[in-house]
């Protein structure tokens, strides 16, 4: 059995008349705000009687302050059609659909522009005059809409119930204040008595937090508002209380506080499967804490995994949100280049006076370091992005003889001559 | 209770107490009989058997551990066998650790080969870096897993002036307060048993360095004591190593160049002495390649 139900006026939430309907079941279509579509299967055994189910989604409409119009009937589309215009609750007897829909006017069947203005200069007036029609001469003037069209006015169902999405929920939770708070021991124990309910409201519907917006009303009338992203989902309501805590630790709020107001957004959880042969992975609730305590260098974008660039531009790397996943399964373990010599990169590179000799670097002074070039290896040309930000340049390795050092000591830089501006660089020390 | 006691229904029999005989088992081709099978491991037997198969299979030196597995046991190989060896395996695990020496001496080759050895099996590690030396793409080149490091870098200080890394005098110096940040960071980070190799880099902060209270490694090694975290120092001299640590001193032996100075020359390695384990007793030479 199907349920109608409209709200003849204009309803002051687009979603309301859908509520009603979602409070009795989950099955509703609704392609517009009024009106909306019930599958009633099941709900004989809390309403015995169609009456009674009626008159339940009656009252469920006036608890809402909404003028309803519900039609029950044993096709939708009678049940939309009756409900649109039989004002209070209809009940169409099954097999009577024909009849119920047989004196309303045709323009309860929400027909296009060019339909109704057709079925007006043939004299059509009520939907029963449509549903008398063969649908086979109707076919042959307006294609296969005809015989639908006639289905429809005789109360026959075409096509399959849809079923609207869900209303998505808020996990949202707010605690006023007796007095104002200040410190960081008594907001700990309030921060505690309101993310230990709204943790559980997430545990239940199967979701983690993949954010949480914490707005703090103020004494001053202020709000301070801040949103917490970690890199992994949690729903561990210690791990978000610590985590809020160190957020306000670096951003205080200005004064007392006298409302807190959480809002979580949702993801679902998903259940990791660890494996007896798999390295153990990290905690993500401990990291996203321990990332947290770092907040003075993850604030200032200093802290995180590096990353190399497609580019050959020497140098240039990126410093992304330290988030390590697990190892795919069956990674076998690479095996490593041999031990190498690396860089250590000033940041800028020193600039430096270079004496040369037929092109080749002879004696190095920069900030820090001057000597005498032992040997020099090189040049190695290197240019690129030329449609961009052109860079050329050219690399030697040099050992410097620095004075009071032995022949061994002998330190390993990088220079290079940037030739688009013609002046020597100390790029690092090769160690 | 011996067998001859236990109730009879409680008391094992074989196959043979049944009046059943296994069939001789015969050789191919000539048919001779073999002798019998030995009985049947023991329950423990069989389990020993097992536990030796799956460690054979799963618990080499350069295997993931096992989940569950105690790792303290296990050092932290750098994967140089030159150096792993003077270090009796690698660096130990929950002690503080260090290596140390001037510039160019391969400091930061051997650490980049300990933190790629770390983060290939899927470990984590951390390098707190206040003067922003770090070159990713040496670290790349070296074996290290980008993803897996937690690279925490100093900010930049204005009027830089500084001298390279070991070299007499003040080198670069960063702000006594970064330095103290960079501390309070590794103890964070040692502290929270995520990571196998937590490594604070100190060379060319020498200077302030010496300011720090001698009492800041004392409390960084409390903090990885009974964890599976190695900290590590790398530094231009010596600055602390717990009793259970080891300690790395480089010395540089030179350059290699693969000719006479040229526009064909190629710096092919630099070679250094290495002076490790426990009392600094044992020797090596290192050469790490630059091509």
């Amino acid at each position: 059995m199907f349920g109608g139900l409209h709200a003849p006026r204009a309803l002051p939430d687009a979603g309301a008349l859908l509520a009603v309907a979602r409070s009795f079941t989950p099955r509703v279509e609704a392609r517009a705000p009024t009106p909306v579509l019930l599958d009633l299967s099941g709900l004989g055994r809390l309403w015995p009687t169609p009456q009674e189910l009626g008159r339940a989604l009656l009252d469920a409409a006036a608890a809402r302050a909404i003028e309803a119009q519900v039609a029950l009937a044993f096709t939708r589309e009678t049940a939309l059609v009756v409900a649109r215009a039989c004002p209070g609750l209809t009940v169409v007897a099954a097999g009577g659909e024909a009849v119920a829909l047989a004196p309303l006017p045709l323009a309860l069947l929400e027909l296009q522009a060019e339909q109704q203005e057709l079925f007006a200069r043939w004299g059509l007036r009520t939907i029963g005059d449509l549903a008398r029609l063969p649908p086979a001469a109707l076919a042959a003037r307006l294609g296969p809409e005809g015989p639908r069209l006639v289905h429809r006015a005789r109360g026959e169902d075409a096509g399959a119930f849809v079923t609207a999405a869900p209303l998505p929920e808020r996990f949202e939770t707010t605690l006023e204040l007796d007095w104002p708070v200040e410190g960081r021991d008594p907001l700990a124990f309030l921060l505690s008595r309101v993310l230990e309910p709204l943790t559980t409201t997430l545990a239940a519907r199967g979701a983690k937090a993949a954010a949480l917006a914490v707005e703090l009303g103020l004494t001053d009338a202020t709000t301070h508002a801040r949103t917490l992203r970690p890199a992994a989902p949690s729903g561990d309501a210690r791990t978000w209380r610590t985590l809020v805590l160190l957020d306000l630790e670096a951003h205080p709020p200005r004064d007392a506080i006298a409302r807190i107001t959480l809002r979580a957004e949702p993801t679902p959880a998903r259940a990791a499967q660890f494996s007896l042969f798999d390295p153990a992975q990290p905690s993500s609730e401990k990291l996203a804490e321990t990332l947290a305590r770092l907040h003075a260098w993850t604030a200032s974008g200093r802290c995180g995994s590096p990353q190399l660039l497609d580019t050959h531009r020497p140098g240039a790397f990126a410093v992304q949100s330290f988030a390590p996943g697990p190892l795919p399964r069956g990674t076998p373990t690479p095996a490593l280049p041999a031990a190498r010599v690396a860089l250590r990169a000033y940041r800028p590179a020193r600039l430096a006076h270079v004496l040369t000799k037929a092109g080749v670097p002879t004696f190095v002074s920069a900030p820090g370091l001057r000597g005498a070039v032992a040997t020099a290896a090189g040049p190695w040309r290197v240019s690129g992005d030329w449609w961009d930000e052109a860079f050329s340049r050219e690399e030697w390795d040099v050992a410097l003889r620095q004075p009071g050092a032995a022949a061994a000591g002998n330190g390993a830089f990088r220079l290079f001559l940037d030739r688009m501006r013609g002046e020597w660089f100390v790029e690092g020390e090769l160690d | 209770m011996s067998a001859a006691t236990l109730p009879a229904t409680l008391r094992w029999t074989s196959f043979e107490d049944e009046g059943f005989s296994y069939p001789e088992r015969r050789a191919e081709g000539t048919g001779a009989v073999l002798e019998p099978e030995p009985a049947a491991a023991s329950g423990a037997e069989r389990k020993r058997v097992l536990e030796d198969l799956l460690r054979a299979r799963r618990l080499q030196a350069d295997e993931p551990p096992l989940r569950g597995e105690d790792r303290r046991q296990r050092p932290l190989a750098t994967g140089i066998a030159e150096l792993d060896a003077i270090l009796s395996g690698g660096f130990p695990r929950g002690e503080l650790s260090e290596i140390h020496g001037p510039a160019s001496s391969g400091r930061t080759g051997v650490l980049l080969a300990l933190l790629a050895h770390t983060t290939r099996t899927g470990a984590l590690a951390a390098l707190v870096d206040p003067l922003d030396r770090l070159d990713p793409a040496s670290a790349a080149a070296a074996g290290v897993d980008l993803a897996r490091l937690l690279w925490l870098r100093g900010a930049r200080h204005r009027g830089c002036a500084g001298r390279p890394s070991g070299a007499s005098g003040s080198g670069e110096e960063p702000q006594a307060k970064t330095l103290a940040d960079a501390t309070a960071a590794v103890a964070t980070l040692a502290g929270s048993g995520l990571f196998d190799v937590v490594a604070l880099d100190l060379a060319g902060a020498d200077h302030e360095r010496r300011r720090l209270p001698s009492t800041t490694w004392l409390r960084l090694q409390r903090f990885v004591e009974d964890t599976t975290t190695a900290l590590m120092l790398v530094a231009d001299g010596h600055v602390a190593c717990s009793p259970g640590g080891r300690t790395l001193a480089l010395e540089p032996a030179g350059l290699r160049f693969s000719g006479p100075p040229g526009p064909a020359c190629l710096l092919t390695a630099l070679t250094a002495r290495a002076r490790g384990g426990r009392h600094g007793l044992r020797t090596a030479e290192l050469a790490l390649a630059a091509v």
